[in-house]
């Protein structure tokens, strides 16, 4: 087991490093002279080389890439060149918009799509897991983006019961923050809840067949009840893998339904950043992201590998 | 319409529906893990559906070649916001007074060139790095794949928004950041396919024959992935279309005079009072479309490649 920690911390921490090079290089190398395109056309030269000094764009790319990363790791992300913001306050102000969208997006999802693919593995070859199979067929082909604007188009417009977007801050109305945040999860969960009870599906298909399921039948389980005792207990750990692949996914739906529902979130600060050439603060939040879904899919990984001894040797 | 899916055949639970007659004497029979005898090649209700939709989609994309109702970025202010089924304008016209059938239509064109170009381009990279890390020492292939593994973890849409901000938004630069979030995932699914074949005894045999990797590559292992290629190239043709009506829907995607459905969707969404039905008929057409090509997908795999449904 600590071989395996081991050998998992090492990946992590080469892939920090080598992903925060790509972002670095990706973000700089196609920028062109950053200051002055900051500044606009009407910026004396003078002034240009005061803020590339400032915030130390005069210097060689190494150097620069030593100074943000050494920053990162002290926990100084930079500042906006405009507003002078830090990018760590930039990023916190939109977390509580953010955080709460993809965390329960993610649930309900997970409460949808685990009773739904268990029913329709339960079923298959019936006509009522068919057509929950096919339903979730149809589901994984719809835009997230596009189930955000209809349910807008029914709930906020037609019933008026929920806004169609925008945001009530927590301070000044909980109820506000909850109602507007209410059809942006929707949207998110229902969309993600298509392809996870597929994943759900095949994995609970797979124990069903296995000797442990049978074993409980033969001492007298029902056939739910040895898949709810035994089964699905096995058919989580695929499933838990799957969830890690899906933080990537879960930060991109969050990114568009924010757009959907004009939510000031994280999406918002980096498509009027990126619009904007604020490569500090764009190459910092995109390395933050980058190393959050690392994060998750290392502790995944150490689940796994605690969970499931076969793990630990193979990898 | 009968299960449309994939993952009947893995399990062995059931024989997966069949739309066609009786299977001909000379198909190949397998014999799944319950021991129950079933065909494999035959057309499924997955294929068939597949199929109708995405050469629906691909017509109403060649036509736009030749025809068009109307020009779709010309306004007239006289026509606006049209119901569906007007004259001339069958499905009626947008706030501006533009025909929303030839917006669809060019919509169409745009799907296929981004999505199916970022598809090739990251199947053609995924197939070469996948072959590497399959036919090379542990060096290269560990490389290989953690690069994938970092690769992973950059979210595609941040990808496709850096990209959008360093050399400008458009088709191709959607085309871009499609295959380097590709490339990754095909990687992986070559490198295994490829692997089981390096397997097989035929590759034995020619390399105790004193054939060259690259020749066995080319000549053995290339032919019978195949099947995993055109599979995996049908799904994430579908994948790339969802991505890029995304990213035309924030902006950053395809702008006008070109059209994308994710485009005509946020143009929609500004008069979403006014009209509703603008809001739906582009995301309509991404659903059946993505369907199409999902369906497909998985049927193609139940027949061209029956291995590849157990290793997925």
């Amino acid at each position: 087991m600590a071989r395996f920690i081991l050998r998992r911390l090492t990946f992590f921490i080469g892939a920090l490093i080598v992903s925060s090079i790509l972002i670095f290089l990706m973000i700089r190398l196609a920028g062109g002279n950053v200051a002055a395109i900051v500044l606009g056309k009407d910026a004396s030269p003078t002034a240009i080389d005061a803020l590339a000094k400032e915030y130390g764009l005069d210097r060689s790319l190494p150097v620069q890439y030593l100074e943000w990363v050494g920053g990162m790791l002290t926990g100084d992300f930079g500042r906006s060149f405009r507003t002078k913001e830090s990018v760590a306050d930039l990023i916190t102000s939109r977390l509580p918009i953010s955080i709460p969208l993809s965390i329960a997006g993610l649930v309900l999802a997970l409460i949808i799509a685990i009773p739904v693919g268990t029913y329709a593995a339960r079923n298959t070859g019936k006509p009522s897991g068919t057509l929950v199979a096919l339903l979730s067929q149809i589901g994984i082909a719809v835009p997230v983006f596009w189930a955000g604007v209809l349910l807008s188009l029914f709930f906020g417009v037609k019933l008026g019961w929920l806004p169609t977007g925008g945001w009530t801050p927590w301070s000044s109305s909980v109820s506000g923050a909850i109602k507007s945040l209410v059809l942006p999860t929707l949207a998110l969960g229902l969309v993600m809840a298509a392809s996870l009870s597929r994943y759900t599906r095949t994995a609970v298909l797979d124990v069903m067949n296995e000797d442990y399921v049978r074993t409980a039948r033969a001492a007298g389980r029902t056939k739910t009840g040895a898949l709810l005792s035994v089964g699905l207990r096995n058919a989580a750990l695929p499933i838990v893998t799957v969830l890690g692949l899906q933080v990537a996914e879960l930060i991109g739906g969050t990114v568009i339904i924010e757009t959907v529902f004009s939510l000031p979130g994280l999406s918002r600060m980096i498509l009027s950043n990126v619009a904007a050439r604020e490569v500090i603060v764009v190459q910092s939040t995109v390395m933050l992201i980058v190393a959050f879904v690392m994060v998750v899919n290392l502790v995944v990984d150490l689940l796994y590998g605690l969970l499931d001894p076969r793990v630990r040797v193979a990898r | 319409m009968t299960a449309p899916d994939p993952d009947i055949a893995r399990s062995g639970a059931v024989e997966s529906s069949s739309l066609e007659s009786k299977p001909a004497a000379s198909e190949p029979v397998v014999v799944d893990k319950t021991g129950r005898v079933r065909d494999r090649r035959h057309w499924n209700a997955s294929l068939v559906a597949g199929l109708i939709l995405t050469v629906g989609f691909l017509l109403l994309a060649a036509v736009s070649l030749f025809y068009l109702p109307a020009d779709p970025n010309l306004p007239a202010v006289r026509d606006r916001l049209l119901p569906f089924g007007s004259p001339g304008h069958l499905f009626g016209t947008d706030s501006l007074g533009r025909d929303v059938t030839a917006q669809l239509m060019l919509g169409a064109r745009t799907s296929i060139y981004v999505g199916a170009g970022g598809a090739l381009l990251g199947l053609i990279f995924g197939t070469i790095t996948g072959l590497a890390a399959a036919a090379s020492g542990k060096l290269t292939s560990e490389t290989i794949m953690r690069g994938a593994d970092i690769l992973l973890s950059i979210p595609g849409i941040v990808t496709a928004l850096v990209l959008a901000a360093t050399i400008g938004a458009g088709a191709e630069t959607t085309i871009i950041a499609l295959t380097i979030f590709f490339v990754p995932s095909f990687t992986r699914v070559i490198r295994a396919a490829a692997l089981r074949v390096l397997e097989e005894d035929f590759v034995t045999a020619a390399r105790l024959y004193g054939r060259r990797r690259l020749f066995i590559l080319a000549r053995h292992v290339l032919p019978n992935i195949a099947g995993v290629l055109i599979v995996q190239f049908t799904l994430y043709f579908a994948v790339g279309i969802l991505v890029e009506a995304g990213l035309s829907y924030l902006g950053v995607g395809v702008s006008r005079p070109s059209i994308s459905w994710g485009l005509m969707l946020s143009e929609a969404q500004q008069q979403v009072g006014i009209s509703s039905p603008l809001a739906v008929w582009p995301g309509m057409a991404i659903v059946m479309v993505v369907l199409g090509l999902n369906l497909l997908g998985d049927g193609l795999r139940d027949v061209l490649d029956p291995k590849l449904a157990k290793g997925r």
